[in-house]
């Protein structure tokens, strides 16, 4: 029973006051994670690839309005509706609390991407390439995942795994802040924080404990790891 | 107990029970109920620490480097501009490493100039051909008919071409940056007596007041001030910095103010009068720092006579109410601090507002405090790098340049109203020093190609986002992907084929040695200690970043400063046929265009408008309304100096007599992801206003607009409107 539970359950705290909508994390998960390049008629199509997105909202109109960012990638639900629907257990949940994606078990039935309330499943309808020597700057750490494959945001888990296998080399834990998903990382303004739900003291834990806090279609009952802290003020625009 | 945890508890049960008679433990089984991470093969990588180059901010990166490739390139959490963050061209780097376009190797042209045919040839054959050019111009005497142009210069990389043009006896060097804050550095000298640029204590403000600042994303120090403000916002325990934009564009700093003031654009200065007037009357100004500054309340207020609230309220068309509201905020919420930015200073009347925003600050007591405004944040910089341009093109105009060695992509980034490109063309013999195949180095007669930023040596001194001497380190961290030559180890290079004085005053035998020559004064002026492991330890942490000093250099309102009066704005292009204004500013992708060749910033949604691979035109609704122009149509920009045929955006966050280009696409070459995309607004641009000094005043053109078509082919990743389920979600 012991060997069934994780000590961590990695959880993300985003918060909307300090986001500025900058696209920094975009980029940042595109590069660790191999996602692939989309031309102007795919993206066109819909069929763009990206794990994670910043959905912008105009609120109002001239003069009186406001912009506001969301960022929105994999919510990693506890309860995902995800995972049940895939008839290949391509979609499945780790111990830590993770939604992960086997791809080579993935026979592409986009059965978890239609499912997925929150539109963050991406699906390769092309076999996308990098012309060389582009190829060259792919991570070694990640497949690079072919045509008829779903795919989707992983909170870096090639960075967890890494962190975990020193941290057990050394007989502890992970310590908080050691590992941080790409975009996390690169945030200029530190909106996105990461780290184990599972430990009371850890920053993304004590965040996710503010007054301020909410979670994306919280009423659908899924039970994202992903919390957000509304952005304050803004009353006068 | 849940339905999954049951079916786990219950498989594990039965397999136990089968494997229970030939193994006591039940380890083995574990592995295939945790199923394997979707191929993850955790493999050790190394980092090296470097420096970034894609904008002025020169922050500190670090890159992953696994199998000799380059992989993901990070901040550097021990440098003091971005502490371990950086932005998204920072990141796309690495994408100019590798980028399939790259010039594999020494280009001749064989076509006629602009068609982009050239021969490939050996460095040899290349560098004879610079230096056989060059000689001639030393055989005929004309050794001041090569120009130099490059982006502005620091440390030993303005050391060497000075000291290249020296030994050579040219003095045209161009050091051209649309975007320079050079009228920053100008408005401090007028006002506080050096030319440096201020440092913004944004993250302990409570109160932040930008006129058109956008300091997200391309002004000063982004990634800097990018942290800075997420500290403002939430560091603090019972403190939530404020923040008010004043700009008639809601650029993508404005979308995250509490309160956007869209002020007529060039009334900006007219506005800081009109709060500062509101403050002295009101006395709510810091009576302390307006004696230490030897200024008088009675006598501004003379001098303010003029901007009553009626008048300033008309003139920048925002509410009385509005304005006394923020001079009141401003003025009672201390430390608060005023920024000002590009969209402010490219008007006709910038130099003169720039002076009035930094004289509301000192009103406020906002100088040298936490949380305010630290007047010394760097050391001087360059201030007349535009006017300086001008003698340069007259010259090449009329014959007077042979030799044109350029580095960097001025084709481009140089509005052609002011004659530059006409120019060029008439200059018999060009260089480019470019990694792709961009619009200068199409112009070029010869390409030397330059190595990308992570296969270089150099020395990135951050412009500004610091108050101590960071001096950043670039490393190479991979081999040479092309046949390409670093640009000093060219100019090197030619300097030895030159021979006599030129190879005598160049002794060095590669950029390296100098670099490490000019660092080492710099650290060790004595000279005395081992350099090498400090050379060592500079390289490992990524550049020298000394610890803040305890002495802060005093600034005072100069006494001989004249009061700041911005006059009314003046535009090229009358008002009846041109009716709106234009605004161009940096795509928060592309800067001024040196981003548009990477595809993870092209296909990168812009944050505003979710428009991918694309220019557009940002029109108000209700303008766009009455001219029957709907999103996504076909439109044409028609300015005094041009037209251009964009897809329209409509922009709810703009004035009504305001149209805005993003700059950075509509590139002729740049490899295959910027070529032939979008449209530069900079075509559109009047080189100077009329009755003004000639200034980069890229925000005094007016234009028209006409529907051409509904065939825009406009790309958006979200909904061109917003998305109406915000309501839903609750934020």
């Amino acid at each position: 029973m012991g060997k069934l539970t994780s000590p961590y359950r990695w959880g993300m705290v985003i918060d909307l006051d300090r986001c500025t909508g900058c696209g920094a994390c975009v980029v940042a998960c595109q590069a660790e994670n191999n996602v692939a390049l989309c031309d102007k008629q795919q993206i066109g199509e819909g069929r763009g690839m990206h794990w994670l997105r910043i959905e912008r909202f105009w609120v109002g109109t001239y003069p009186d309005v406001r912009v506001r960012f969301l960022p929105v990638l994999c919510q990693h639900c506890h309860d995902a509706p995800c995972e049940p629907v895939c008839p290949v257990y391509a979609s499945y949940h780790n111990p830590d609390g993770l939604n992960g994606q086997v791809y080579n078990r993935c026979v592409g039935t986009r059965y978890c991407g239609n499912n997925c309330p929150y539109a963050v499943r991406v699906f390769n309808f092309y076999q996308h390439e990098w012309p060389p020597p582009l190829a060259d700057q792919l991570s070694p750490d990640i497949t690079v995942r072919s045509r008829g494959v779903m795919e989707k945001c992983s909170f870096c888990i090639q960075r967890i795994r890494r962190a975990k296998e020193e941290a057990t080399g050394e007989g502890r834990l992970v310590r908080d802040g050691e590992v941080q998903p790409a975009c996390a990382q690169t945030c200029p303004a530190e909106a996105l924080v990461f780290g184990n739900l599972a430990d009371p003291h850890s920053r993304v834990a004590r965040l996710a404990r503010s007054p301020r806090r909410f979670q994306l279609l919280e009423q659908l009952g899924t039970h994202p790891s992903v919390y957000y802290l509304k952005g304050g003020g803004r009353e006068h625009v | 107990m849940k339905r999954r945890t049951f079916l786990q508890l219950g498989g594990m049960t039965a397999a136990g029970a089968l494997l229970a008679g030939c193994q006591a433990e039940n380890e083995k089984l574990i592995p295939f109920l945790i199923p394997p991470d979707e191929g993850v093969t955790p493999g050790r990588a190394v980092y090296y620490a470097s420096a970034c180059r894609a904008c002025p901010a020169g922050c500190g990166i670090l890159v992953r480097v696994a199998e000799g490739r380059a992989k993901k390139i990070e901040g550097n959490p021990l440098h003091p501009v971005n502490r371990g963050k950086l932005c998204a061209r920072g990141q796309a780097l690495v994408q100019e490493l590798y980028h399939p376009d790259r010039i594999r190797q020494p280009l001749k042209r064989s076509g006629p100039r602009g068609t982009g045919t050239f021969t490939p040839i050996t460095w040899d054959e290349g560098l004879s051909l610079l230096a056989g050019r060059l000689k001639a111009l030393q055989r005929d005497r004309e050794s001041d008919r090569l120009a130099l142009l490059t982006p502005p210069l620091q440390g030993a990389m303005a050391e060497l071409a000075a000291g290249f043009l020296r030994a050579f006896g040219s003095p045209q060097h161009g050091t051209f940056e649309l975007l320079a804050p050079d009228w920053l550095r100008t408005a401090q000298r007028q006002c506080f007596g050096a030319a440096t640029l201020p440092w913004y204590d944004v993250a302990e403000t409570r109160y932040l007041l930008s006129f058109g600042a956008d300091f997200v994303e391309a002004h000063l120090s982004p990634v800097h001030y990018g942290h800075a403000f997420g500290r403002m916002r939430q560091h603090r325990d019972t403190v939530r910095g404020h923040f008010t934009y004043v700009g008639g564009r809601m650029s993508l700093t404005g979308a995250s103010a509490d309160r956007w003031l869209p002020a007529r654009p060039g009334s900006e200065g007219t506005l800081a009068l009109g709060l500062a007037r509101l403050l002295l009357d009101a006395e709510w100004h810091d009576a302390a720092a307006l004696a230490a500054h030897g200024l008088q309340r009675d006598e501004m207020l003379r001098h303010l006579a003029g901007y009553d609230l009626d008048r300033v309220a008309e003139e920048t068309g925002l509410p009385a109410a509005a304005i006394a509201e923020v001079a009141r905020e401003f003025a009672s919420t201390r430390p608060s601090l005023a920024m000002v930015g590009e969209a402010v200073a490219f008007q006709s009347n910038g130099p003169e507002a720039v002076r009035a925003i930094l004289l509301l600050n000192l009103l406020a007591g906002n100088l040298d405090r936490p949380g305010g405004v630290y007047p010394a944040g760097g050391g001087p910089g360059p201030e007349q790098t535009f006017s300086e341009l001008f003698p340069l093109i007259a010259k090449m105009r009329d014959g007077g340049i042979k030799v044109a060695l350029i580095q960097g992509n001025p084709v481009h980034a140089i509005p052609p109203a002011t004659g530059f490109q006409a120019a060029l063309a008439g200059v018999p013999f060009i260089v480019s020093c470019a990694t792709l195949l961009d619009d200068t180095a199409l112009e070029a007669d010869l390409i030397l190609p330059d190595h990308a930023a992570l296969e270089s040596w150099g020395e990135v001194i951050p412009q500004a986002g610091g108050r101590a001497g960071v001096v950043g380190l670039m490393q190479p961290v991979v081999t040479p992907v092309c046949d390409s030559r670093p640009f000093p180890d060219l100019l090197l290079a030619t300097a030895q084929e030159l021979g006599g004085k030129v190879a005598a005053a160049m002794p060095y035998p590669s950029y390296l040695e100098l670099l490490k020559a000019v660092t080492r004064r710099r650290l060790d002026p004595a000279g005395g200690s081992d350099f090498a492991p400090v050379w060592a330890n500079l390289l490992r942490q990524g550049g020298d970043f000394p610890p803040l000093g305890d002495s802060v250099p005093d600034y005072r309102w100069r006494s001989d400063a004249a009061f700041p009066a911005p006059a009314r704005a003046r535009f090229a292009g009358a008002e009846q046929e041109f009716p709106l204004h234009l605004q161009v500013y940096p795509a928060s992708a592309f800067y001024d265009g040196r981003g548009a060749p990477f595809p993870w910033l092209q296909q990168l949604p812009d944050p505003m408008t979710t428009v991918v691979w694309d220019s557009w035109v940002e029109i108000n609704p209700a303008t766009a309304a009455g001219l029957g122009i709907g999103h996504g149509d076909l439109v044409e920009v028609t300015s005094p100096q041009g037209a251009l045929r964009l897809p329209a955006v409509l922009y709810p966050g703009i004035r009504p007599d305001l149209v805005a280009i993003p700059l950075g696409q509509g590139q002729r070459g740049g490899g295959r992801y910027a070529q032939g995309r979008g449209g530069n607004p900079l075509t559109l641009l009047a080189a100077t206003v009329a009755g003004v000094a000639p200034q980069p005043a890229w925000h005094a053109t007016r234009v028209r607009l006409t529907r051409v078509s509904a065939q825009g082919e406009l790309v958006t990743a979200g909904h061109p409107q917003g998305s109406y389920r915000s309501d839903l979600l609750g934020i």
